[in-house]
Order: structure tokens, then C-alpha cells, then sequence
């Protein structure tokens, strides 16, 4: 769950990136995070990564709230960031594989960074393999022999394969055809509904929302300008 | 990277190295040429035996004196005549009768202090004159000096340079692997957990090239000492002896090389790591 309340974001250059942003996204809910380039889409997920803080309140405000799977952020120690972070599963807009090992590897990376067991490891990587509906000869390719589609479907196995109460993706269709991104935008919402996962899917195309609907988060020049389901 | 970071660091520790053999090699030369330093100590004309003696007592007893050899004057006499053996006219003249006075040799401590012991000396009776290298001695503490700032200065100077090329080196070494570090702060890995491989990479890569500097060092310095040794007709005009054989400090070096080779390379990688890990 995400529950943000008057949460703004200010840069140490005196950006103001969010401005007393409010939203609450509920366990099992997917949506869209829209808006042009430079609205603070960047800034909101940052926040919610617990890159950037969110700003002290000035006089006669109300103190913000910025509370992700359970962790209120306003109150985490930098020690318990990365505990935060394994709750979220990351999906980036350049899938971001490592190029030099297969693809295999690429998932299991992640499960060894949280120090799991290798033969937990080895039963993960076939089963979320198998709930992608990805052959498992793909897994000893490396990425260059992938299409961009594989290598975004290797990506989003990568942030399930540890079991994240939420999956934040960012821009996962900037560079894919309008097909595939269709196919991976579908293939999102399936994990929403089977796993009961939340997805926060940031995107800027419109069109691509438009085309699968649901509850659609807007903004605008760093405020929720529209929130509602289309 | 790691090569080029394993080349650099090797050639940070040899420069370290080697200036500091330099230093002690000077060291030790200015050591050598110290020792054969020599006070003459004339005593005058009417010095009985039994105040030779007494005075011979004195002098060994004197601080910063390190030897004390009484240099009769028969013994001079002969030493001149064997010196100077075309001027045997001149010395039928003079009969058999030395007419050069007794005296002391003797030999200095510690040279910076040599005015204050002279001092003391010159206060003794029967002291007809005392005769010191007071040029060689003010040359030769003057160039210790120099020699002991200009090895501080270099060696600091080496210590900052050789930490900053590492630390540039293992950035770009760290850079190439950003990609992975970004994507293990994203999965929840603790900084812990980041460092940790580049700090043992870091520390092996201290072992490897310290130990190749010192190889490195010990082949080197061996075959150098050789071939220098072979002009021995100049260090013995100049009073030295030799060089400081290598295995009086290969232990040392060894001890050297693998602390400053694993400091150095762990202490780059933890900062050049920090700012990835940076939340």
C-alpha cells in the first residue's frame, strides 16, 4: 500500500519537483502514474524509493505522510532503506540486465544481494520463469540475444522474483514497439491480478492507456492533477 | 581496470620504495663518511707522561666522544718523513728530534654536537691547539638535513599523488560496474553488502601488487647494488663502504609493501564505492 498526504519534494537548487502531493494506492490495486516530461513522475517514484525525503513542513502546514508497504519513510533510518526497498519490485524504462552474465543469473542477482538460500534461488527463477510464460531455453541467453520485449519480460522476472508486495515500473514500454508494449503492459496486469500485487506503472503514453483503462494518476508540474478511473 | 589498477599501484608502491631506499643508502653513506671524521687534539710541549695518561682518561670520558688514540710525536715525525720522502734535506736538518707536538686523535659522535664537546676539551690544560673538520662537518650535517626534509617532503608528496591515481583509477574500475551497484541499491542490498566484493577485489589486488613490488625491488636492487659496487674506486675515495645489502631489509619491505599495497587499494575502493552508495 501507498499513502502519500501532503507530501512535497524540493530540490537543493530550490526545484520544487511535488507539491503537496496526496494519493493513496491500495494493496492489489494497479495504476497508471501519467504526465509530461519534467511533471515530477521521476520525483514521485524517488520518494517512493526513499531516494529523496519529503520536505519539512513549513509554518501552519500539516505535517506530510509518506507511508510504502507498511514503512513510514518520514520516520526511516538510512540502515533501514534497503529493507524497504525489498518489498519493491523495480521494473526500469533501459531494463538495466547485466550484460555480461545470462539471463538466469540477471534474476538470481537479486535474490543473492538478499542473501537467499541457492536452492530457494534455483526454485524461484524456474517458477516465476513459468508465470511469465517465457521458455526456459531463454535462460542461458545472455541479453544482446534478446529482443527488447524478452529483455523487459527478464526485467519484470527479475523484480517478482522477490515476492514484492508492490512493483513500481518505470516507463517499461519507452523502448518497445507499440505491440510488445501492449503485451507487457497485459502481462503487468496479470501479475496485479494473480499475485495480488500492486503496480504503479509511470508511463507518458497516453494512448497505451487509454487502450487497457483503469484508475489513471495524472500529474501535472509536481501536483495531482487528475485521479480517477478511465 | 583491475590491470590498470594493479599496474599503478604497483609503480605508486616501487616509487615509495625506492625513494626510501635512496634515503637510507645516503644515509648510510653520510654515516660512513662521518665516521671517518678525526679531531687532533695538540698538547703542548712540557705535558708529562703520567698528564698524557690522566688526559687520555678525560677524553675517553668526555660525551660524544667515540675513540681517543694518543699520536706521539716520534710517531708524527716518521709519518712526515714517510710523507713527504723528497724533502729528506730538509729533514737532515732537523736532526732526530721530532719537532712536531703529542696529540690525540680523536674520533666524533655525534657531529652536530662537536662544538660543545670541543668546547669542553678545549678547557682541559696543556692543550696547545685542537684541529677540526669544521667545513666537512657543517657540509655534511647540512646534507643530512636536506636529505631528511627532502624524503619527508617526497614521501608525502608520493603517499598523496600515488592514493589520488589509485583512487581515479579504481573510480573508473568502480564506474564500469555502476550498473550493477545501481541495480543492487534498487533490490534492497545493504551498502554492507556492496562494499564488501570491491573491498576484497580492493584488498587482493593490494597483495598482488605488493607483492610484484616487491619482486620487483628485490631483483632490482640487487642487480643496481652491482653494478655500482663495481666503481669502488669512487666510494672509497669518498670513504663508503658499500650499499645497504638487500637482505638486511627484504623482510621489511615485504611488511611495507603488503600494508601500504592493501591499505592503499581498500581505502580507494571504499571511496570510490561511497558514491554509489550514497541514498
Amino acid at each position: 500500500m501507498v499513502e502519500l498526504k501532503n507530501a512535497s519534494v524540493t530540490y537543493s537548487n530550490g526545484v520544487r519537483a511535488l507539491e503537496d502531493v496526496s494519493l493513496t494506492v491500495n494493496d492489489g490495486e494497479f495504476a497508471f502514474v501519467v504526465g509530461e516530461s519534467g511533471a515530477g513522475k521521476s520525483t514521485l517514484i524517488k520518494l517512493l524509493l526513499r531516494e529523496v525525503e519529503s520536505d519539512l513542513p513549513e509554518q501552519g502546514q500539516k505535517p506530510s505522510v509518506v507511508k510504502v508497504n507498511g514503512f513510514d519513510l518520514n520516520k526511516l533510518r538510512p540502515k533501514e532503506i534497503p529493507m524497504l526497498r525489498r518489498t519493491i519490485g523495480f521494473v526500469f524504462q533501459d531494463f538495466k540486465l547485466i550484460d555480461n552474465i545470462n539471463v538466469k543469473e540477471n534474476i538470481a542477482f537479486v535474490l543473492r544481494c538478499v542473501d537467499a538460500p541457492e536452492k530457494y534461488i534455483r526454485k524461484r527463477i524456474y517458477t516465476i520463469f513459468g508465470l511469465l510464460g517465457m521458455s526456459e531455453d531463454k535462460l542461458k541467453c545472455y541479453p544482446h540475444e534478446l529482443s527488447g520485449g524478452e529483455q523487459q519480460r527478464v526485467a519484470i522476472a527479475r523484480a517478482l522474483v522477490n515476492d514484492p508486495q508492490l512493483i513500481i515500473a518505470d516507463e517499461p514500454t519507452g523502448n518497445l514497439d507499440p505491440h510488445t508494449s501492449l503485451e507487457i503492459v497485459r502481462l503487468l496486469k496479470d501479475i496485479n491480478k494473480r499475485g495480488n500485487t500492486t503496480v504503479l506503472m509511470v508511463t507518458h503514453e497516453h494512448s497505451l492507456v487509454q487502450k487497457v483503462g483503469g484508475r489513471v494518476i495524472n500529474i501535472r508540474q509536481g501536483k495531482v492533477d487528475f485521479d480517477g478511473v478511465i | 581496470m583491475s590491470f590498470a589498477s594493479f599496474c599503478i599501484l604497483t609503480v605508486s608502491l616501487l616509487m615509495i620504495g625506492f625513494s626510501l631506499l635512496f634515503s637510507a643508502n645516503i644515509d648510510l653513506m653520510i654515516g660512513d663518511i662521518e665516521s671517518k671524521n678525526e679531531v687532533i687534539v695538540f698538547l703542548e710541549d712540557d705535558t708529562t707522561d703520567e698528564y698524557i695518561d690522566e688526559m687520555k682518561q678525560k677524553l675517553k670520558s668526555t660525551e660524544n666522544v667515540s675513540s681517543v688514540v694518543f699520536y706521539s710525536k716520534e710517531e708524527a715525525f716518521e709519518d712526515l718523513k714517510a710523507d713527504m720522502t723528497d724533502a729528506e734535506e730538509i729533514f737532515s736538518y732537523l736532526g732526530d728530534e721530532s719537532p712536531l707536538p703529542d696529540a690525540f686523535k680523536i674520533k666524533i659522535d655525534d657531529l652536530e654536537r662537536m662544538s660543545s664537546t670541543l668546547m669542553i676539551i678545549n678547557g682541559f690544560e696543556h692543550i696547545e691547539n685542537v684541529k677540526a673538520p669544521y667545513d666537512f662537518v657543517n657540509v655534511l650535517t647540512g646534507l643530512q638535513s636536506v636529505v631528511t626534509v627532502v624524503t619527508v617532503v617526497l614521501l608525502t608528496a608520493l603517499l598523496v599523488v600515488s592514493l589520488v591515481i589509485v583512487t581515479n583509477t579504481n573510480h573508473a574500475s568502480v564506474d564500469f560496474r555502476k550498473k550493477e551497484i545501481h541495480i543492487m541499491r534498487f533490490v534492497g542490498a545493504t551498502n554492507f553488502f556492496i562494499k564488501v566484493p570491491f573491498f576484497i577485489e580492493g584488498f587482493l589486488l593490494g597483495l598482488l601488487s605488493g607483492g610484484a613490488a616487491l619482486l620487483i625491488t628485490w631483483l632490482g636492487y640487487d642487480r643496481l647494488v652491482n653494478v655500482l659496487s663495481e666503481e669502488t674506486t669512487l666510494f672509497s675515495t669518498l670513504g663508503i663502504s658499500g650499499f645497504i645489502p638487500t637482505s638486511s631489509f627484504v623482510t621489511y619491505a615485504a611488511i611495507l609493501y603488503l600494508l601500504a599495497g592493501t591499505l592503499f587499494s581498500s581505502i580507494s575502493t571504499v571511496i570510490s564505492t561511497q558514491r554509489y552508495v550514497k541514498v
